[in-house]
């Protein structure tokens, strides 16, 4: 019996515990260039970005900008990348010949040089699937892919999700802000479109797009034939994500081990659990060096390969158990300046109660501004590939 | 003259032959008395004159005591404990109805099987002994020696003047043999410690002695000897009259002083019951890790790091079995039953020439023998745990077993551990079968079997299982009183598997494994009084499975690989002589010559020399045939210690010590994982080696129950294997290219002051240490910390134990420990990069930084249940709080890219108070 006791006694609190930790060491100023990116050796986008190592408190990413970005080829000649924004370098259809080495070579404003080892073009089999299947209430998606050749070998894919998101309530009002004859400021509120009356649709029609933020590799070294069927993406139960509609693009690259293991030490090194089995963390050594002082460290890995995309949708409809639920509720505010001063600024408007007599609006209803306004969480500008 | 006579009298008792000391008399013969304020002449004269039983006495010990009693229908010796206990007389009933009173337990054997059981004396107090009449001019020497005088061989027989006597010490309440006992006399200064099996021999001069014997568990024995020639005599000792099994009063009193072996701690299970541990469950590791010395990088982990060595450096031996996992549970528990150890001994820095083949220390764990004399068992009930063990004779008096087993129901803990160990299962058992039987007086046998098992998964659906896998044969020999031998055969086997099923096309098993056969033979010479010989050879076959990665199921495609087995043989012979040079210097002066040879088949990558290893760089690959040599290492390892003694309480010691390790654990974790993995020296991966030099000061303080020294060492460490950035060291084919061997230094200064004996007792422990290593080598590849010297994992220089018992009765004591080391030293980040969508760390320099001081108290209550004998059960109960304060002593520190950003977390695994309670039951 006591020992019972004991056992409900222990199980009403936990005795582990995981607190944030802010180092007390100030970090050095590092600096280091950081190049990601991928060589498309076909048709579409070549992406580099540079950035510089900042301090462990700074959590801010320093592009690096003004850089001279080019893919050379072993025979010297050279195609630049074009700085589209901050410290990111786009190419476009760079059609290499797949019997060729290529190289990235880097000319920073400072006038340093680096270069990355030559790589060889890889071959990047198409994705044949990108499917999803019900795994208790989850949806998981997972992602398919073989080499008839079988020497594809390490994989890695990127991917960026976009759902379209409704907002819980129209909203045919606004509010506007105008001042008293004794100064003060004075609130009322009024249609959004005084001729038709009707609902602001951008803020009822949103789109939202996260790229990945992990790194997925796979493998298939230890296989005998070349064949992936990894999990990709886990969609909690009920997420909003799957609330009307989803879609993913899944980008596909072909590493050399190089550029895995590189990949795989990033990986250990930031995404491990603190458990006592996790590997301690490493250095990162890349392909890229610093050819006007090689004791500089640089990190990066860069490969060549034709980059493989696949983009799937997913419809609410499909899943009729999916039950998102935001909790939105709406008040009834008196169009008052006083009223709304008190009760309603920080609710949006959402539609009126109108005089029938008179048409003016006696009162209207407002909900809080994530039930209102789409826009607080996406973008109303519907994407190209949005069916 | 009635004390005379008295003596005489015992004597010839003591001589009598076995079966006549077989009861006549009724011990349990009823009497009934009812006396008020009386005498106890009156009360002596009442008994005596109404039964056959006769009281023999000193009339001080009863003058001016008066009592009252009414009692009616009692068996004597009840009646007879109602009334001397209180006065702490002790008494004694023989054969002929003779009554013995005394101030001291006279006859100490005796005096617990009749105390207890109430049956009449009916075992002989020393077995297989050379008898003669003691010689009457002898006069019985001061109280606090045994009255008796023991005469050992034939008077009229010469043999010199240096006589050799031997047996065993044991147990008188079980017939338990007492390891580790010193044997010795004062003048002129001669000692010996007993071994394993509780055997001793001892050269002494001819004549009259007074022989102590002192060792943990048993009450000290200082016995009158009168030596004519060679002969044999059992010593049997006593422990405690209030508890039911071996509790311990005193220790080794002056084994701390007198040994000439330095840097070694002796551990019985009794103390190691008292450390409050967390969840209660008592666990040798962890009270191992009170010592000076020895750490441990982080709560849950059990490997243990000792004077500045890596958690493959110890070698661990249960009853010479090697295990190379001593863990359960992710360590968070030691693998070994704490009913069914004796004692646990751990040797950091003299390490006895009979061991060898880790660098820096062996922790040697003995388990009892079985009760020779009836049937017991206990049971243990704990948050965690249940244990169930039996013991018995097989035949009495000559042969016994143990079995006992251990399992969990542990998997609600995971409820309360942090989010890490969520969704994870544990479960794991441990088996141990022990028996021991003296064929005769010269031969035993002792057998040992030994599994344990753990299956986990750790918040995954990969599910791990490893396992420990003993069996050991010895066979002790008893050539001469002066030549004995231990021949110990055995094999040791731990392996691991992983498994991963959730995605079909790649589910896999991955399968480690090691097995070794070994043999042994020890020998003992007691040459003379000044030379005492120990010498013998050991035998070590190797055979490893680095690794077995299968398909699991039809649908899988992984490709089975097998990275090839590899096959090794180690043979060792070694001598020591113990040389007493004078009274007041002693030298051990060891040596031990090690050979080592990888065998095939196997085939070797060749690299150029001066050039980084590396995949690419593979030369050629040699195939070796089956048994043909591969690679020999060898040569010479020194064992050396000197003491000296400066008085009766103080000496110096000084110690020399060099070591040679033939196989390594890789391991890129901070803690010593079940799955890391172990390879054998070969061409690429040179054996390690380490030496140590050592120096100590021991006193003792009053009257040697307070015990203190200071011990400095300084240490060095050749190719302890590293691993490199990113280092891949499961199934990889050609691992040399990815580890590198390290230079390591280790020193410090520990200092213990330890109360052995009274109601309160304890330790004080506080050791400064460094432990650095250095990999400056260029041709290894990336060197580490630009070849500067880096803190080990485990280099925490401060740190200070307490550990404090203290006895109200004997049914209630109370323990309390207390810690605190600097904080372990950890790789932090230095910055960020953006990378894959989120901020990434920059790591730099290994082991620039250190995670936050630890700190901890403990506390815990034990309660033994009444004592009455007659109970079928007797049951005690152990509550306690572990982490009192609740102090959040940080296990890692780590940081992850969540979401974008870099996040850092402090993680602590026992990061609030944690009660428990244990109940203990033993069974008839």
């Amino acid at each position: 019996m006591k020992n019972y006791i004991t056992y409900l006694l222990l199980l009403s609190f936990s005795f582990g515990c995981k607190e944030k930790y802010v180092s007390p060491v100030v970090s050095p100023a590092t600096g280091y260039l950081v190049v990601e990116g991928v060589i498309n050796s076909g048709a579409g986008e070549t992406n580099i970005t540079l950035s510089r190592t900042s301090k462990l408190n700074s959590q801010a990413i320093l592009f690096e900008t003004g850089a001279k970005v080019a893919v050379q080829s072993e025979d010297n000649s050279a195609i630049p990348l074009k700085e589209i924004s901050n410290g990111h370098f786009l190419g476009t259809n760079l059609n290499l010949n797949t019997a060729k080495k290529y190289r990235l070579s880097i000319i920073t404003k400072d006038g340093k040089t680096y270069q990355s080892d030559f790589s060889s073009v890889k071959n990047n089999p198409v994705i044949d699937s990108v499917n999803w299947r019900r795994e208790g209430r989850d949806v998981q998606l997972y992602v398919n892919t073989h080499d008839p050749n079988n020497n594809t070998k390490y994989y890695q894919w990127e991917y960026a999700e976009t759902w379209e998101i409704h907002s819980y309530y129209l909203s045919s009002l606004k509010y506007k802000v105008g001042t008293s004859s004794k100064g003060a400021t004075t609130y009322s509120a009024v249609y959004n479109d005084s001729s038709t009356y009707g609902p602001d649709m951008t803020k009822y029609f949103c789109w939202k797009t996260d790229p990945s933020t992990t790194i997925m590799t796979g493998t298939t070294s230890n296989l005998a034939s070349d064949v992936i069927n990894l999990p990709l993406i886990n969609i909690p139960a009920d997420s909003w994500k799957l609330n009307i509609l989803y879609s993913v693009n899944v980008k596909q690259y072909s590493l050399s081990q190089g550029r895995y293991e590189f990949l795989q030490r990033i990986k250990k090194n930031t995404e491990g659990t603190g458990s006592v089995f996790d590997a301690q963390p490493s250095e990162l050594n890349g392909n890229i060096h610093c050819t006007s002082n090689p004791n500089e460290p640089v990190i990066g890995y860069v490969d060549v390969c034709p980059v493989q995309e696949k983009r799937i949708f997913i419809n609410r409809k499909s899943l009729p158990d999916w039950n998102y639920n935001q909790s939105c509720l709406e008040q009834e505010i008196p169009n008052v300046s006083d009223s709304i001063a008190i009760k309603a600024l920080f609710l949006l408007p959402t539609y009126p109660n109108t005089d029938p007599m008179t048409g003016r609006i006696i009162s209207f209803f407002a909900a809080p501004p994530e039930c209102v306004d789409c826009k607080l969480k996406g973008s109303s500008s519907k994407p190209s590939f949005w069916p | 003259m009635k004390l005379n006579k008295y003596i005489v009298f015992l004597c010839l008792m003591i001589f009598a032959n076995t079966t006549l000391l077989y009861a006549q008399t009724d011990t349990t013969q009823k009497i009934s008395l009812q006396l008020s304020n009386a005498t106890y002449q009156e009360l002596i004269k009442n008994i005596e004159s109404n039964t056959e039983f006769h009281f023999f006495y000193d009339d001080t010990l009863l003058r001016n005591k008066t009592f009252t009693i009414n009692i009616e229908k009692v068996a004597i010796n009840q009646a007879l404990a109602l009334l001397f206990n209180p006065l702490n007389i002790y008494f004694n009933i023989d054969k002929d109805g003779h009554i013995f009173l005394s101030k001291d337990p006279l006859l100490n054997l005796m005096l617990p099987d009749n105390y207890f059981t109430g049956k009449p004396y009916n075992k002989p107090v020393l077995n297989n002994v050379n008898y003669n009449e003691p010689d009457e001019n002898i006069n019985a020497q001061e109280a606090l020696t045994d009255k008796n005088l023991y005469i050992i061989g034939e008077k009229n027989q010469s043999s010199g003047n240096i006589i050799n006597m031997a047996g065993y010490i044991k147990d008188a309440k079980n017939g338990e043999p007492i390891a580790g006992a010193s044997i010795y006399i004062d003048k002129p200064r001669i000692g010996v410690t007993s071994d394993q099996n509780g055997y001793y021999s001892i050269s002494l001069p001819r004549g009259k002695h007074i022989l102590h014997v002192q060792s943990l568990g048993i009450r000290d024995i200082n016995r009158q000897i009168l030596l004519y020639s060679d002969g044999k005599m059992n010593i049997e000792g006593i422990g405690s009259i209030m508890t039911l099994k071996n509790v311990i009063i005193s220790a080794q009193k002056l084994s701390n002083v007198r040994g000439s072996i330095m840097g070694v701690q002796k551990l019985d299970i009794k103390t190691v019951k008292q450390i409050p541990v967390v969840f209660g469950e008592a666990d040798i590791l962890r009270a191992v890790t009170t010592l000076p010395g020895v750490k441990t990088v982080g709560e849950a982990s059990t490997g243990l790091n000792v004077r500045g060595g890596a958690a493959d450096q110890n070698l661990i031996l249960f009853n010479d079995a090697t295990i190379y996992n001593p863990s359960h549970f992710f360590g968070m528990f030691s693998s070994f039953n704490p009913e069914l150890i004796n004692n646990v001994e751990l040797y950091k820095s003299s390490i006895p020439a009979n061991f060898g083949g880790r660098l820096s220390s062996v922790l040697d764990i003995n388990s009892r023998e079985g009760n020779k004399k009836e049937f017991t068992g206990s049971a243990g009930i704990g948050l965690l745990t249940s244990r169930v063990n039996i013991e018995g004779p097989i035949e009495k008096d000559k042969s016994s077993f143990i079995l006992g087993g251990r399992s969990t129901y542990s998997n609600w803990l995971f409820n309360l551990l942090p989010d890490q160990y969520k969704n994870s299962k544990a479960d794991f058992y441990d088996l141990n079968l022990l028996i021991n039987n003296q064929i005769n007086k010269n031969n035993t046998i002792y057998f040992t079997g030994y599994i344990s098992n753990d299956h986990f998964n750790l918040n995954s659906d990969t599910a791990y299982g490893y396992g420990n896998k003993n069996i050991s044969l010895k066979w002790k020999h008893i050539f001469t009183n002066k030549f004995n031998s231990l021949f110990t055969a055995g094999w040791d086997n731990y392996s691991y598997q992983i498994n991963s099923q959730k995605l079909p096309i790649s589910a896999y098993q991955l399968g480690f494994g090691i097995n070794q056969n070994y043999f042994k033979a020890h020998f003992v010479y007691n040459m003379s009084s000044k030379h005492n010989l120990d010498f013998g050879l050991n035998s070590l076959y190797y055979n490893l499975s680095p690794g077995t990665y299968e398909p699991l199921g039809n649908k899988s495609l992984v490709v089975k690989d097998v990275v090839s087995n590899e096959q090794a043989i180690e043979n060792a012979l070694y001598a020591t002589d113990h040389y007493t040079i004078n009274s007041k210097l002693k030298l051990d002066a060891g040596v031990r010559v090690s050979m080592y040879s990888a065998l095939g088949p196997n085939a070797i990558n060749t690299y150029p020399s001066g050039s980084p290893r590396t995949e690419d760089n593979i030369v050629k690959t040699i195939q070796y045939p089956s048994g043909g040599i591969i690679k020999t290492y060898g040569g010479p390892e020194f064992r050396i210690g000197l003491r000296y003694v400066i008085n009766e309480t103080m000496s110096l010691k000084a110690g020399y010590n060099s070591q040679r390790q033939y196989i390594h654990s890789l391991s890129n974790t901070t803690a010593m994982a079940p799955t890391d993995i172990w390879k054998l020296s070969d061409p690429n991966i040179k054996p390690q080696m380490g030496d140590q030099i050592s120096f100590g000061i021991y006193k003792n303080l009053k009257s040697n129950t307070i015990e203190t020294s200071l011990e400095f060492y300084y240490k060095n460490m050749e190719n302890y294997l590293d691993y490199k950035s990113g280092a891949k060291l499961v199934m990889n084919h050609h691992i040399e290219t990815d580890v590198m061997g390290t230079q390591g230094k280790a020193y410090g200064a520990e200092f213990l002051i330890k109360k052995i004996a009274g109601k309160f007792n304890g330790w004080l422990s506080y050791t400064w240490s460094r432990t650095l290593l250095r990999m400056n080598d260029p041709t290894a590849g990336a060197i580490i910390n630009k070849g500067a010297y880096y803190p080990s994992n485990y280099d925490k220089p401060h740190d200070f134990t307490l550990i404090a018992n203290y006895k109200f009765n004997h049914r209630f004591s109370m323990s309390f420990n207390t810690n605190y080391s600097t904080g372990r030293p950890i790789t932090l980040p230095i910055g960020v990069f953006s990378y894959g969508g989120s901020l990434r760390t920059l790591y730099a320099d290994r082991n620039a930084y250190r995670i936050p001081d630890y700190f901890r108290t403990d506390f815990s209550m034990n309660i033994e249940g009444n004592h009455k004998i007659n109970q079928l059960t007797h049951n005690s109960w152990s509550i306690g709080v572990y982490n009192l304060t609740g102090q959040k002593n940080p296990y890692s520190i780590y940081y992850v890219s969540e979401k974008g950003a870099v996040n850092g977390y402090k993680l602590s695994i026992f990061g609030a108070a944690i009660p428990y309670i244990n109940l203990n039951i033993r069974f008839k």
